[in-house]
């Protein structure tokens, strides 16, 4: 097989597990905090957004269009028809926000090529401000598209603490999991 | 070097990589008595302008054995309580020092024995 064919094929799949990673923990996230839900689409706990960190650290690129394919997926399928602007919209903030953001504090490879320099309070701050742009960038979207029934200052806020909330649930958990695995990790931070 | 370009390779790498970050994610900041330890003969050799080697601190067999000292160095690095130096002219030889986070640690310490002292002075 041809390289370039296979780097076509490795990096569909890392879009598509990406896709349904997303849209399956959204569709558990609906299922297990519905109570906690805001408003249409905001929830208090949003567990996606930790795989949205987990993904693109790990993935890069291939993760942001397979979240962005999985937001489409969930918005077209979901019971509430929105325009399809918004739709795209939606789409694009929620897979290239963590993306987006990851790439600017990986200025100077601060990450290393392969996360080999991040440290807890680097994936931490990460994780704050990937938070926070997401829920401007989505509410200012949303408030963009209807002046009316968005009310930027206070609808931030429970984005905000629903994505933070959620990806560091998602991290504890997977620490969870692998203190559980207990399989031995390679360290490579001291040589 | 060459460099693997498949994407799924480094994914992987990544996982592993980021797995190792969440292992280390904090249940508290706090340092325990070993590290504490451990910390402290780092500083003190920094101090006296003659910084430990990784080599050196894991050799420090009052403290513990040398996979047990390689784990405590990790654990206060993930902290961000100690930073690795390399010297220009030799890549080999790592020297531990402070971080910034380290040095306002102490000097909270030097100001808390300050405070007690004018207290039991007055």
């Amino acid at each position: 097989m041809k390289p370039s064919l296979r780097i076509l094929i490795e990096t569909a799949a890392l879009v598509l597990i990406s896709a349904v990673l997303f849209v399956g923990f959204f569709h558990v996230n609906n299922w297990v905090f519905s109570g906690l839900e805001y408003r249409h689409g905001v929830n208090w706990v949003f567990l996606p957004a930790g795989f949205r960190v987990i993904l693109v650290l790990i993935m890069g690129l291939p993760a942001s269009i397979g979240i962005m394919l999985g937001t489409w997926f969930i918005d077209i399928t979901g019971s509430e028809t929105s325009p399809y602007v918004m739709t795209l919209l939606n789409g694009v903030v929620s897979g290239f926000t963590p993306w987006l953001v990851m790439k600017v504090l990986d200025q100077g490879e601060r990450f290393g090529l392969h996360l080999q320099e991040l440290t807890t309070l680097k994936l931490m701050e990460f994780t704050l401000i990937y938070a926070a742009c997401n829920a401007v960038l989505h509410q200012l979207s949303w408030w963009l598209r209807d002046h009316n029934s968005i009310n930027l200052w206070v609808d931030l806020w429970p984005m905000f603490i629903g994505d933070a909330v959620g990806a560091l649930l998602m991290l504890y958990a997977f620490k969870g999991l692998l203190g559980l695995l207990k399989s031995p990790l390679p360290n490579s931070k001291i040589r | 070097m060459q460099h693997n370009n498949s994407p799924l390779a480094s994914a992987y790498l990544r996982f592993l990589q980021l797995a190792r970050v969440v292992q280390a994610l904090p249940e508290g900041m706090e340092m325990d008595a070993n590290e504490r330890a451990l910390l402290e003969a780092v500083v003190l050799r920094w101090h006296e302008n003659s910084p430990m080697t990784v080599r050196e601190a894991i050799g420090l067999s009052q403290l513990g054995s040398p996979a047990t000292l390689h784990k405590r160095i990790t654990r206060l690095r993930e902290k961000d309580m100690l930073s690795t130096l390399n010297q220009d002219g030799d890549r080999r030889a790592k020297f531990l020092i402070p971080t910034p986070r380290t040095l306002e640690y102490f000097g909270h310490l030097g100001q808390s024995m300050q405070q007690v002292q004018q207290n039991l002075a007055a």
